[in-house]
């Protein structure tokens, strides 16, 4: 452990839901999701994602201790809770996103176009 | 004729050397279809029809239509239905109705000539009255004309067919008997067909042959008494086999756009040729334009 990290025992990042299936017309996922945090001993911290409408977000509040986002995704999203100062992580929680399942499909005996 | 038929029989037969040859079920040997979801299409360009029939007009494409549905065993496509009875990897056997071509010579709505715009005259008419010549069947000039022609009633064919998949393309076999006992007559076909994909393009390729009865060729080509005593004599309808080569190529625009290009070219049967009814030993199609699916 480097010199200027500390415990990060006190420090828990919790979301929900944690899982989606998208829809099977348009394939994404529309949901609104609420990250919850654990802060003690309290720190500035920010939260960071692969999510290109929410690339970082930080709170200075010890009071502080949770983010509703409305999200739309086609992949799985990684949140990280970093150290505002120190940029140390601190927790981490990823929301997965599954495909529906493929439809099913057969054998077309006919070519669509052989009317004639 | 016989060289012509020797090759395309041999096109078909070859590709069964490569039976023991596995193809996949889906990809671009092989067309797929969501399940319990119906595909709707349609096609605006030109083409054109030629017909057989002395004195009957050619006919125009400029509209085609698709649509289809296919649930877990039952299946409808394009007017026809079918029954899957055993979808193995390497074929496939239905039960299905079909139409055959022979009907759409004479009716303008016939299901083969669905949407196809233009001003034919589909009305029976003397034949032999016209004063043009055939390029390919030449009939004395003495004989006589016939007369009025009766109907000739579209029917439904039902019977049975399997698919064989190798990887040299499919081979298509049918055996089909008249539903509505119109002529109950009968015709069996045998079909090679091979897909090509490169990049947007799709190709399919077909070489046919169909055999008809002698009912079904009598009812269609035949000449009633009441339409010319001496031909009624004079032609005595056998059963035929037709030969033909098809063509179909698509370029994927978009998702929903495709260009379309077909073409098809049948050599109809000498039995019928010898009918008074035809002055041409072929007909041939070709339609290019843009095709929407839904």
């Amino acid at each position: 452990m480097a010199a200027d990290e500390y415990d990060t025992s006190g420090y828990t990042l919790k979301m929900t839901p944690e899982f989606c299936i998208t829809s099977e017309d348009e394939l994404t996922c529309d949901l609104t999701v609420v990250l919850e945090w654990e802060n003690e001993p309290f720190r500035p911290i920010c939260i960071l994602s692969d999510y290109k409408e929410m690339t970082k977000w930080c709170a200075e509040s010890a009071q502080l201790h949770s983010l509703t986002l409305n999200i739309k995704a086609t992949d799985d999203i990684q949140f990280v809770m970093i150290d505002k100062e120190t940029h140390q992580t601190l927790a981490g929680v990823k929301l997965k996103v599954t495909p529906a399942s493929e439809p099913k499909v057969r054998r077309r005996y006919r070519n669509p176009w052989s009317l004639f | 004729m016989k060289k012509l038929k020797v090759l395309l029989l041999s096109c078909i037969l070859l590709p069964i050397l490569a039976w023991a040859d596995v193809v996949d079920s889906c990809g671009e040997k092989v067309e797929c279809i969501e399940i319990g979801r119906w595909d709707v299409g349609i096609a605006l360009g030109y083409g054109n029809r030629t017909n057989p029939l002395k004195d009957y007009d050619d006919i125009p494409i400029y509209l085609v239509p698709t649509f289809a549905y296919y649930g877990d065993s039952w299946f409808f496509e394009n007017g026809n239905f079918g029954y899957t009875l055993s979808e193995q990897e390497k074929f496939t056997i239905n039960l299905t109705t079909s139409f055959s071509s022979d009907s759409a010579y004479f009716h303008r709505w016939d299901p083969s000539n669905i949407f196809i715009a233009g001003t034919n005259k589909f009305e029976p008419r003397t034949l032999l009255s016209s004063t043009a010549t055939s390029p390919t069947i030449l009939k004395a000039a003495q004989e006589p004309e016939v007369g009025e022609l009766e109907k000739r009633h579209f029917t439904y064919f039902g019977g049975v067919e399997a698919f064989f998949y190798t990887r040299a393309g499919t081979i298509n076999l049918s055996l089909a008997h008249d539903l509505l006992n119109v002529h109950q007559g009968t015709e069996a076909k045998l079909k090679w067909l091979y897909n090509l994909a490169i990049e947007d393009w799709k190709f399919e390729m077909a070489l046919t042959f169909d055999w008809k009865s002698e009912e079904l060729v009598d009812y269609y080509y035949g000449i009633r008494p009441g339409e010319s005593r001496y031909w009624s004599q004079a032609y005595q309808a056998k059963s035929a086999l037709n030969t033909g080569i098809e063509f179909t190529s698509h370029y994927v625009i978009t998702e929903h756009w495709d260009l379309l290009l077909l073409a098809r070219y049948t050599h109809i049967g000498d039995e019928i040729v010898a009918s008074p009814l035809l002055n041409e030993d072929y007909t041939s199609t070709f339609f290019v334009g843009a095709a929407y699916r839904f």
